[in-house]
């Protein structure tokens, strides 16, 4: 240190070590945080490669428009029935979902009294806690043999006396083992607390001022609910829709153990024989592959990659929507 | 109108109100039913696994009775008793943590210990906490405490590295030492230690050395007691030190100091003696056929006789990779979170980066746990060249899966410190990291505990990127190293539900489920008492 340091001033300045050391540990910090980045980087590239490969040999658009997936006895490489499989479950799953969470949301945020809130809203976040291999157990032992037994149900849901319109029957058939409607409720009951915890925090960052105003008016809790409140958080509840949508798409254990490994194409129109039977999603057959073949090498191999590359771009895609509908369509309050 | 109704009764008398009102209650019974299917559905669904695991339709209504009196009856008396009085029922909290926490605490330790050897843990643990030791020693005696700081995690690191570089000379002299000794080094001295630090800051230095003194002549009096018992020494150190240590603390420190909650201490005696109890009295009833056996917790998977399946690899292979997990991916994530919320500039293009930090991360928080397999397929068996299955791909490819969760929950800790804590500090002098480790984070030490046993619960019971980095789903012993193949539970339930045998698909599988739930509710639980806990006092 220099003469100057040690009087008055100086002597409040940190010594060089100090300085150096502070700096290091900003800077490894800093390290961590960028290694997030790292990480995206590292998927993209452990994807990329080998899912280009796998797309030299077998082209894209063979890939991504061809109706049978058979990698290992036909060699065929139709990606279209498993992303089949997994719509089926994403809008099944969707439906039960969606409207529960969104009615959760509202109960927690505008009904519920504190003490009820403390109680649900964590038995809540359990259900998205369980972990999915249980859900897939459950699917597969309890929840397809209760549901059996009340199928085949088929029900005329227009009396045969209407006039003009035909006879229009409902008719579901029995479950088989695997299937894809057990599979859709767990995959449903396990992303409610990814649709009712986001859209309530949305209807919780409505300002009272915009209640009181709707109470002013005469409106009932009702109205004021379901006129005033949900219209203005919209964006939220859009995005925890996108987000539970995204999570119901990249779901796997759930939909390996319930819904089976048999990839088919929709059945068109008889819609409901879809849930009856088992299908295969883009992560089952995933799944599939990394069980079957450990060796690492072969089209089959790197056609897992391409899958992944296929739902990391969906998933990806969506994350970014539901960020984008959050910024782009927020109320600023 | 001609009638001379006030206008409160005009409004209380339209239909059309009252259609209005029954509108509103119709819409909340709704919203309350959605709020609750989901839950009671899973609840459904747990009865029925956990009924398919205990069975209790198969045991004599003497054995219900026998419990009911001996162990529900007195412990829901005892609750009852304690709801009134806060003290006691602090007290009780306390005891309970340290009974059964102290009780899984030596079973895990020793397991983990067990399994991954005792002399290499002891010889790693030693170099690794020595050198660090002997610096805060050095800290204390000294006024310039310019380099301890960095000097520790330095020379932990070079602790270790000296400790693998002499593992081939040292092994073979420390193993002519008995396995209770490795034990009475890794678990005793550490607790012996800790009870002498926490008297010591209490009651002075001398109480401290004596307590100190005490425990460690403790472990020594029961490892020569089990030896001359002629039983293994190493269960009855481990559970001397990590469960009769923490419990006789808790137990003598409310009896001493807390006369109005001490009565508290009796809960978990009361719970265990319940059961010691109806066990001594049941062993001529019919008992539950229960797949929940010693069995399942204590041998390894056997696919053709349901009574002699067990999970006990599994179990180990998921604490080890899980415990591992955390040593690998909570100082990043802490980092990362710390730099996001204290170091990063708000503009700039520090400031943009920070942005871009920002949406990664919840980018990163939707990428399905598959895609996360392939990553670690690539990384850890491509890129680094580990072998198949091995327990560092593993704890390696959970670790980047729970990051993003790791990070938001410490940021959310570390937002919710308030900033005149940072001003004062700042204000006396000190500067960005010495405010950081002395203000900051010990505020944020709650919510980051809580966010990241979060995490660990969201790993245990992962299961799809270890499928996909190959891990083996059955093997029969649990993993010996960081660098061997183990496995985790949740691959076995998925491996076993291929299984139609109805003594296997509605029993052990079951089984197996419950003790994963268990962790799992376990460690949410643990979660949630920390967060109510601190919650409050802030």
């Amino acid at each position: 240190m220099s003469k100057e340091s040690e009087s008055g001033v100086g002597s409040l300045q940190r010594s060089g070590f100090v300085v150096r050391k502070e700096r290091l540990y900003g800077r490894l910090i800093a390290a961590c945080a960028v290694l997030t980045i790292l990480i995206t980087v590292g998927i993209i590239l452990a994807l990329s490669g080998r899912a280009l490969s796998f797309w030299s040999q077998i082209s894209p658009i063979v890939f991504f428009t061809g109706t049978n997936w058979s990698p290992v006895i036909a060699n065929s490489y139709g990606v279209l029935p498993l992303i089949s499989g997994t719509l089926i479950v994403t809008v099944f799953s969707a439906l039960i979902a969606l409207p529960i969470g969104l009615a959760a949301a509202i109960y927690l945020s505008e009904y519920a009294s504190d003490q009820a809130r403390s109680i649900l809203k964590p038995s809540l976040e359990i259900l998205a806690g369980v972990p999915t291999v249980i859900y897939g157990y459950m699917a597969l032992v309890y929840v397809t043999p209760m549901i059996d037994s009340v199928l085949p149900f088929s029900a005329q849901l227009i009396p045969p006396w209407v006039p003009v319109i035909p006879e229009f029957t409902f008719v579901m058939p029995s479950l088989g083992t695997f299937n894809a409607l057990s599979a859709s409720i767990v995959v449903g009951i396990m992303i409610i607390p990814m649709v009712s915890s986001i859209s309530e925090d949305a209807l919780s960052a409505v300002p009272d001022s915009l209640r009181d105003a709707g109470y002013g008016l005469g409106s009932t809790k009702f109205d004021v609910s379901t006129q005033i409140v949900v219209p203005s958080a919209t964006s939220g509840i859009v995005a925890s829709y996108v987000l539970a949508i995204s999570r119901a798409i990249g779901e796997t254990m759930a939909v390996t153990m319930a819904m089976g490994m048999s990839p088919q194409m929709p059945y068109f129109p008889n819609v409901l024989k879809n849930l009856a039977e088992s299908s295969q999603t883009i992560t089952a057959a995933m799944v599939q592959i990394a069980g079957a073949d450990s060796l690492g090498t072969g089209p089959t191999y790197e056609a897992m990659f391409a899958l992944g590359m296929t739902l990391f771009a969906i998933t990806l895609t969506m994350n970014v929507l539901a960020e984008l509908v959050r910024r782009r369509f927020r109320e600023e309050y | 109108m001609a009638t001379e109704e006030t206008p409160s009764d005009q409004l209380g008398r339209t239909t059309a109100l009252r259609l209005q009102q029954l509108k509103g209650q119709l819409f909340e019974v709704a919203l309350i039913a959605a709020t609750l299917v989901g839950i009671v559905s899973l609840l459904v669904l747990f009865a029925q696994i956990s009924n398919d695991a205990f069975r209790p339709g198969t045991a004599s209504p003497a054995w219900f009775l026998i419990y009911l009196s001996t162990l529900v009856a007195p412990t829901a008396a005892f609750t009852l008793y304690a709801r009134r009085r806060p003290a006691v029922r602090k007290t009780n909290a306390k005891a309970f943590a340290a009974v059964f926490g102290g009780l899984l605490l030596s079973l895990v330790t020793y397991a983990v210990v067990d399994s991954l050897s005792p002399y290499d843990v002891f010889i790693y643990a030693a170099f690794a906490s020595l050198p660090p030791v002997l610096v805060l020693a050095y800290d204390r005696t000294t006024d310039d405490r310019t380099y301890t700081g960095p000097a520790v995690p330095v020379s932990m690191i070079v602790g270790t590295g000296v400790a693998a570089a002499l593992y081939d000379l040292i092994r073979g002299p420390i193993g002519i030492a008995a396995e209770w000794i490795m034990y009475f080094g890794l678990v005793t001295v550490p607790a012996a230690l800790l009870v002498a630090w926490l008297t010591a800051s209490r009651r002075g230095r001398r109480a401290g050395s004596i307590v100190g003194g005490v425990v460690a002549a403790g472990g020594l009096v029961v490892a020569v007691a089990a030896i001359a018992a002629g039983v293994n020494a190493s269960l009855p150190v481990v559970l001397f030190s990590a469960f009769v240590v923490p419990t006789s603390y808790v137990v003598v420190r409310s009896v001493r100091t807390n006369p109005e909650g001490r009565i508290g201490v009796a809960g978990p005696f009361i719970l265990l003696g319940g059961v010691l109890l109806g066990a001594s009295l049941a062993y001529e009833v019919k008992s539950p056929d229960t797949f929940l056996t010693p069995n399942l917790l204590l041998n390894s998977w056997d696919g053709l006789t349901a009574s002699n399946a067990g999970v006990y690899p599994q179990i180990v292979g998921s604490v080890i990779i899980v415990g591992f997990m955390a040593v690998l991916a909570f100082p990043v994530g802490i980092g990362a979170a710390v730099y996001l919320e204290e170091y990063a500039p708000d503009t700039g293009w520090g400031g943009r980066l920070a942005t871009l930090l920002e949406i990664n991360i919840s980018n990163l928080a939707g990428v399905p746990s598959v895609v996360y397999g392939l990553l670690g397929l690539a990384l850890f068996r491509r890129t680094l060249g580990l072998g198949t299955g091995v327990v560092v791909s593993a704890a390696g490819t959970l670790g980047l899966l729970i990051l993003p969760i790791v990070i938001v929950s410490t940021q959310e800790a570390l937002r919710s410190v308030p900033d005149a804590l940072r001003q004062g500090s700042y204000g006396m002098g000190a500067s960005r990291w010495q405010t950081l480790r002395e203000v900051v984070l010990p505020q944020a030490i709650p919510g980051t505990l809580t966010g990241t046993i979060l995490a660990l619960a969201r790993a245990i019971g992962e299961t799809a990127p270890l499928v996909i980095i190959a891990i083996a789903t059955t093997t029969y012993s649990p993993p010996s190293g960081l660098f061997s193949s183990g496995t985790a539970l949740p691959l076995q339930i998925f491996a076993a539900s291929a299984n139609a045998k109805p003594e296997f698909r509605h029993g052990v599988v079951p089984a197996a489920a419950v003790v994963l739930l268990v962790l799992m509710l376990l460690m949410n639980a643990t979660a949630i008492v920390i967060r109510n806990k601190y919650g409050r006092e802030n």
